[in-house]
């Protein structure tokens, strides 16, 4: 178990302010924003490399933000994997072991039982310098593993890698972190990433955590346009809203009117509807129920797992149809209904420009 | 390189000028050489067994005035080697923590200290032996040397150390310091996160992986207290002439006494008219010189060292 509790730090260009982030023990966490929002000098501040202004981090309960990073007992994997390039694989291994001063037998044991782990031990007598990607980061999290750290700060694993590279080597965090029981939190820009690994996730920006929470919940309910954007929401729109009874009206443009589970404000807000929640249906099956808007199907574009559908209803929608095989070319040009569900419909505060 | 061709052309002729100032030296020293070869230009004799045998031997010169059967030659050798690996060997000590201290603290005045050693560089050596010579013979510092019963100025140890070590250090701490840049202060972080201490981190992590660098710097330093002239001349004079009573019995044991260091020695023989023994001592300082920038590039060409 650890928290960060109002932590806040100025290291002139990056700043961090009041950040509160408690994660589970056996917890894989994801901390993800855009590039230069501070997500790693939030992980450095948990390594012990910048003192907090304010703030503390608390690891099993037990304050650590005064202490030295050796006296931690945090494992940390930069983004570069940073192996000592003058040890070989097996020596890595060794030297946090080494630096507790462990009997030598007992040293060697768990860095074989950390190889057999990773599917590693036939590189032990290699050197840095003459490893691929992959094996850097399994050896980098070998490293940091063999010690049994009370949580593991992963910075960015996954970038310096190619894409199929990528997915595997997700999976294979995912197994790792299940196998060793540990508590991650995985820093990455990349949301397909978090994705494929997180249990939660924490969305930074500028500084601030914008959202936590599960990954579902965070999809379902962002709690800003910044995370409805980040965590790929489309159709973002301008609108006027209007309370009513169980939600809102909102009124896009002339011609458009939605319905909306949220009870918004008055006035002018933006809506963000996931491409995913749209549904496309023939102009022959109208379903029950309304909330359905007659639209032109303007293009059809197939992707591995969904047909992305552009469609004008008086404004343009992106919608991701799942239903292989219904939604085809043809359509292009002709008139079909557009299925959204008030709960899809998300309503943001107008940002101020 | 910029693949530009007026870029192209720019670095051409920039090689180009350098070469035709390599063969304009060499043509040239070839030519004052050969030119003086079997002269001897009467000036202020040296007393040295070389020029006693150079006077009474009627038979045809020999080359470069037989500097090798000199004993002072080798007596020179001696003494400059054994000073200037001295002279590393202690701005090692004092330049590897300090270039440590400025590659990775926050340091106040670091600007300064960078701005300091940086000009220490470019100075000519000989402004450098006056500011040692008024530094050592004025005030408290002279006061000290006086209460404590010796002297530096004018000594072999620690005279031509002190003289060389300025020059010496500067160039060693800006080699250290590059080679501490190089490696990424990640390593002692992630050493550091894995229970080491600063200072294992630094030993073991740190100091290996700049180990290359290190040892570049650490020759870098060797060669200009070795190719040190204005500074040990203006700050420690020659010591040729003295008598032998004048040399502690270390100097003579190590066979230091009665000679000079290598480059003031080649100043005086030719300052004394004897051209061809400079010209020896310039050679042999050439090819010193040649294998220790050989040594340098076999380490930055492999890498690394062992």
């Amino acid at each position: 178990m650890i928290q960060i509790e109002n932590l806040s730090i100025d290291l002139g260009e990056l700043r961090l302010r009041d950040i509160s982030l408690s994660i589970r023990d056996g917890e894989y966490m994801v901390l993800l924003g855009p590039t230069g929002v501070g997500k790693t000098v939030l992980v450095e501040c948990v390594v012990g490399i910048h003192r907090p202004r304010a703030g503390r981090i608390l690891v099993d309960g037990e304050d650590i933000t005064r202490l030295y990073p050796e006296e931690r007992n945090i494992g940390y994997v930069p983004q570069d994997y940073a192996l000592f390039p003058n040890m070989n694989v097996a020596r890595n291994l060794a030297y946090g072991l080494k630096a507790r001063k462990l009997p030598a037998p007992e040293v060697q044991d768990r860095v074989e039982r950390m190889m057999g782990l990773l599917g590693i031990a036939h590189l032990r007598h290699r050197l840095p310098l003459n490893l691929s990607g992959g094996e850097k980061q399994r050896v980098a999290l070998g490293r940091a593993l063999v010690t049994e750290p009370r949580v593991l700060l992963l910075d960015e694993p996954l970038s310096a890698l190619d894409e199929n590279l990528r997915c595997e080597l997700a999976a294979e965090l995912r197994r790792i972190q299940r196998a060793v029981g540990g508590t991650f939190l995985h820093v990455c820009h990349d949301f397909d990433e978090a994705t494929d690994v997180a249990d939660r996730i924490a969305i930074m920006n500028e500084g601030r955590l914008a959202q936590v929470g599960a990954m579902e919940d965070v999809l379902q309910r962002p709690a800003s346009l910044f995370v409805a954007r980040f965590t790929r929401t489309r159709n973002l729109l301008d609108a006027t809203a209007e309370r009513t009874g169980s939600g809102s009206r909102l009124r896009i443009g002339e011609a458009l009117v939605l319905a909306s589970d949220a009870d918004s404000l008055d006035g002018p807000v933006t809506i963000g509807i996931r491409p995913e929640d749209i549904e496309i249906v023939p102009e022959a099956e109208a379903p029950a129920g309304g909330h359905c808007v007659k639209g032109t199907v303007v293009d059809i574009r197939p992707r591995p797992t969904y047909t992305e559908v552009e469609v004008d209803v008086g404004v343009a929608l992106v919608a991701h149809d799942r239903r292989n095989g219904k939604v085809t070319e043809s359509l292009i040009g002709k008139t079909v209904l557009v299925h959204i569900p008030p709960r899809a419909v998300k309503v943001f505060p107008r940002e101020t420009q | 390189m910029s693949g530009r061709p007026s870029a192209r052309l720019q670095a051409r002729l920039f090689v180009a000028g350098a070469y035709a100032a390599c063969v304009l030296l060499v043509l040239g020293s070839c030519w004052l050489f050969l030119s003086n070869a079997g002269q001897l230009v009467p000036g202020r004799p040296v007393p040295s067994e070389a020029m006693e045998q150079w006077r009474t031997d009627t038979r045809p010169k020999a080359f470069a005035g037989a500097f090798w059967r000199d004993a002072s030659f080798w007596r020179s050798v001696n003494l400059s080697i054994a000073t200037s690996t001295i002279t590393a060997l202690v701005a090692a000590l004092v330049g590897i923590p300090a270039a440590y201290a400025l590659s990775r603290y926050r340091i106040p005045g670091r600007k300064l200290i960078d701005v300091l050693f940086s000009s220490i560089i470019v100075l000519p050596a000989s402004a450098v032996g006056l500011a040692l010579i008024v530094m050592f013979q004025h005030g408290p510092l002279y006061r000290l040397q006086q209460a404590l019963g010796f002297k530096v100025p004018h000594t072999i140890f620690p005279g031509i150390v002190v003289a060389q070590l300025v020059l010496a250090l500067a160039m060693g701490l800006s080699a250290w310091r590059a080679a501490f840049d190089a490696v990424p202060r990640r390593f002692e972080h992630v050493a550091r996160s894995l229970g080491s201490s600063r200072w294992r981190a630094f030993w073991t992590v740190t100091l290996p992986a700049a180990k290359t660098g290190l040892i570049a710097g650490f020759i870098l330093a060797w060669v200009r207290a070795m190719a040190e002239f204005g500074s040990v001349l203006i700050f420690c004079g020659t010591f040729r002439e003295l008598p032998l009573s004048r040399f502690p019995p270390l100097n003579q044991a190590l066979q230091m006494h009665q000679a000079d260091f290598l480059s003031v020695a080649m100043w005086v023989e030719i300052e004394f008219g004897n051209v061809e023994y400079g010209f020896g001592i310039a050679f042999a300082l050439v090819l010193i010189s040649a294998a220790s920038v050989y040594a340098i590039h076999c380490i930055g060409g492999k890498g690394y060292v062992w």
